[in-house]
């Protein structure tokens, strides 16, 4: 590659000067009942929510999130033609789901081209979300689905699966259910629902904590399936399913504002003419 | 994937017989194939195993580097996963047919080993800040027939129980400057913790039940399955559904319940195994490859 | 009247008991459930049990489906086939370009073995059509012109003017007079509406 000799290049590898702050100052983990991003929720408490459709005029149908920090964007194309016409099975439709962060997303710089963090986001989204869409309606055909987290504050991928979802079901695509995501953080004996950046930063002064660890989730509420189950850290199998079963009761909770966003998308449209 | 084409019927008789707890090839639910586990198979790296799972064939070598370590934890070294899907295994993975199947069994072992509990990474470090180990796991897949996830995290844990990193010392030339000054003995080596390594259990769900090491044919009756990555005392390290059903909430915790008996009940025989391989030295059988 | 009631994907609006399954829904051990966000429509079609069904304000995403009357304009032809593109599914317009062939045998009811896809179809016609299949892997939606109402029903001259159909296999040119050959459809006013 040509290097413009009359620029002084920057170090290949930089980073950031606030990694290196001491951890104290950051630390704030939920003491009491109060959590970190000093609002007024308990540890059983998801980030307030606030959702709209259709903003990208483009897309066939997009969503907005904003929990907290979290900002994601999600537009959905097609059902279109299929690109790879290699695919066997034609009598089903194709998901495709791709999640990005904007290089700006995160504490660190991020670069532009997906990194494997994020193809397996993109995995994860498509595994919550290909349950919940009928896909046999749309034989030979695709639906794209692209997620972009404009801002993370934690655990992105549970707020993008409830914005794919959103953005799907805008889009008027055939769905057996909305899909909702949800993320609990398990410390000790504590959990944290819909933990921020902070939350789920492990402790780095070197104390180990036993059964610490995340488990992200989503629910089709409807139905009461999951359709998608990610943890990691280390934990009981105990513990596990109390993470499971408040991540459940998360989505529950969720449920409600997504149903009235979407209702409030179409009560935007006027009604379909009686005959 | 590597995927078979199931009928109808297939498919009932599979569905059947895991309902009345015995699968095509005799087995009962949680009950695993035939595992052979072999060690120390190539001679270019500091530590590999061929585990054989029935019909799945896969290869781990681990190579070891001196590195820098991650500037955000100076005072730890750091393992490299890759997953190579050659066509060896099935004309699919031809090309970048396996690319995608590669870089999701990759990320799965990042995810399943990225805690502080699995393996000491402290003890990677050479000098911090400067200099640490980094071990390259490379997992070659040979034979594919399902159930890699529990085929390679055995056969990672059996390479790096395997693995000798040489001893270095670092000494101090009279500049001030350091140097890295390795053992003359090649046999003066340490040794990779590996007892908390967890090995992945997938179950999948077939009808009202769920079985451990499915074949192929029994992934192809399965919606979803529940991947569990499990240490010896039955800690969870990791837990993703893969496949493109859902699930529902009961049978995920009786999934997680099983996996963890399951997966506990993996190590001790693995460990035994292992430890016989290497108190009979150089006097064992050589098996090799597709034995 | 009350306001129309309103649902979202997964909702349960009925029981099969009550009602038939219509568009915008799915059945699940014999309940009917809304697939899309929309309002919940409640008709009788003279059947005994009225039909439940959802519809979202702006059409809803059709697909070419077997049987489906569709307008496309052709793109290119060969002695072997037609290539077109699918614009619209009945009246609906399609978001997305699908594509779509007409192969030769396809062309015309009588004398199949004597069609001349270049006399029968130019590129830039519009041409009314009927999906026969959805195609295999390598193929695209295959179309058919063998009723007397399909064919073209648009087409320009060599010289630019818009032609006027003069028979069924022939059209005119109505500033140089020039007699082109196509496969032209009688338009039927029901498909008049797209």
């Amino acid at each position: 590659m040509p290097v413009d000799r009359r620029r002084i290049r920057g170090p290949d590898e930089s980073q950031s000067p606030y990694h290196f702050i001491s951890k104290e100052s950051q630390k704030c983990l939920a003491s009491g009942d109060r959590r970190s991003d000093d609002s007024q929720r308990g540890p059983l408490d998801i980030r307030p929510i606030f959702a709209r459709c259709g903003l990208n005029s483009q897309a066939k149908g997009s969503a907005y999130i904003e929990a907290g920090n979290t900002k994601i964007i999600c537009s959905v194309y097609g059902p279109r033609e299929t690109e790879r016409k290699d695919e066997t099975d034609m009598k089903s439709g194709r998901l495709v789901a791709d999640m990005r962060f904007a290089p700006f997303a995160c504490h660190k710089r991020g670069a532009w081209v997906q990194g494997n963090e994020e193809k397996d986001l993109s995995l994860g989204l498509l595994e919550s979300l290909r349950p919940g869409v009928c896909l046999h309606k749309y034989p030979r055909s695709q639906i794209d689905v692209c997620v972009m987290v404009l801002e993370s504050d934690g655990p992105a991928l549970s707020h993008a699966v409830t914005c794919a979802s959103l953005a799907l079901a805008d889009a008027g695509i055939e769905m057996y259910d909305m899909v909702l995501g949800c993320t609990v953080r398990h410390t000790g004996t504590t959990q944290l629902l819909d933990p921020t950046f902070s939350e789920v930063q492990d402790d780095q002064d070197g104390v180990f904590v036993e059964n610490q660890g995340s488990v992200t989730l989503s629910l089709m509420p409807n139905m009461n399936q999951v359709s998608g189950l990610q943890s990691d850290g280390v934990m009981e199998q105990e513990s596990l399913k109390a993470a499971v079963q408040a991540c459940i009761e998360g989505c529950y909770k969720l449920y409600p504002v997504i149903q009235h966003t979407l209702l409030k998308t179409v009560r935007k449209n006027a009604p379909p003419s009686e005959n | 994937m590597a995927t078979v084409q199931v009928s109808e019927a297939e498919k009932l008789y599979v569905l059947h017989g895991v309902r009345d707890d015995l699968r095509v090839d005799g087995r009962g639910c949680e009950d695993y194939r035939h595992v052979e586990v072999e060690t120390d198979v190539v001679s270019n790296t500091d530590g590999s195993a061929k585990v054989s799972l029935g019909h799945t064939n896969v290869l781990v070598g681990v190579k070891a580097e001196i590195g820098k370590p991650k500037p955000m934890v100076p005072d730890e070294g750091y393992l490299e996963f890759f997953v190579d899907c050659s066509a060896n295994a099935t004309p699919e993975f031809e090309g970048r047919g396996g690319e995608g199947l590669g870089i999701e069994l990759s990320n799965t072992l990042v995810k399943v080993f990225s805690n502080k509990h699995c393996l000491d990474l402290k003890s990677l470090c050479i000098s911090p800040g400067e200099n640490c180990w980094v071990l390259y796991v490379d997992v070659l897949l040979l034979q594919c027939d399902g159930n890699l996830f529990d085929a390679i995290s055995m056969a990672i844990k059996a390479a790096l129980f395997n693995t000798k990193i040489p001893k270095v010392h670092i000494c101090e030339d009279e500049d001030g400057g350091k140097e890295i000054e390795l053992s003359d003995d090649p046999y003066d080596c340490v040794r990779v913790n590996v007892e908390n390594i967890p090995c992945i259990v997938t179950l999948c769900k077939i009808g009202h039940r769920h079985v451990v090491d499915a074949t192929l044919q029994e992934k192809a009756c399965s919606v979803a399955s529940l991947l569990i990555s499990v240490t010896h005392t039955g800690m969870v390290t990791c837990v993703r559904k893969v496949g493109g059903g859902s699930l529902d909430p009961e049978s995920i915790f009786e999934m997680t319940e099983t996996g963890k008996r399951v997966g506990k009940a993996l190590h001790a025989p693995l460990m035994e195994l292992l430890q016989k391989e290497e108190s009979l030295g150089s006097k064992r059988q050589k098996v090799g490859f597709l034995g | 009247m009350s306001p129309m009631k309103l649902c979202v994907p997964g909702e349960r609006l009925c029981s099969t008991e009550d009602c038939i399954p219509g568009t915008g829904t799915y059945l699940r051990h014999g309940y009917i459930f809304a697939s899309l966000a929309g309002y919940v429509l409640r008709k009788n079609e003279g059947e005994e049990l009225p039909v439940m069904s959802v519809v979202k304000e702006t059409e809803t995403q059709l697909l070419p489906d077997v049987g489906a009357i569709v307008t496309c304009k052709v793109t290119s032809i060969n002695p072997r086939f037609a290539k077109v593109h699918i614009l619209y599914v009945g009246s609906t317009p399609l978001k997305d370009r699908f594509r779509g062939t007409i192969r030769k045998e396809d062309v015309r009811a009588t004398e199949k073995d004597k069609v001349e896809t270049y006399k029968s179809f130019r590129p830039g016609d519009i041409v009314l059509a009927k999906v026969i299949s959805l195609g295999d892997v390598q193929s695209n939606y295959l179309l058919t012109t063998a009723e007397n109402e399909l064919g073209v029903v648009v087409a320009h001259s060599e010289a630019g003017a818009q032609m006027v159909p003069v028979s069924w296999c022939e059209m005119q040119c109505p500033r140089t007079h020039a007699k082109e050959f196509r496969k032209v459809a009688r338009v039927q006013p029901e498909y008049l509406q797209a």
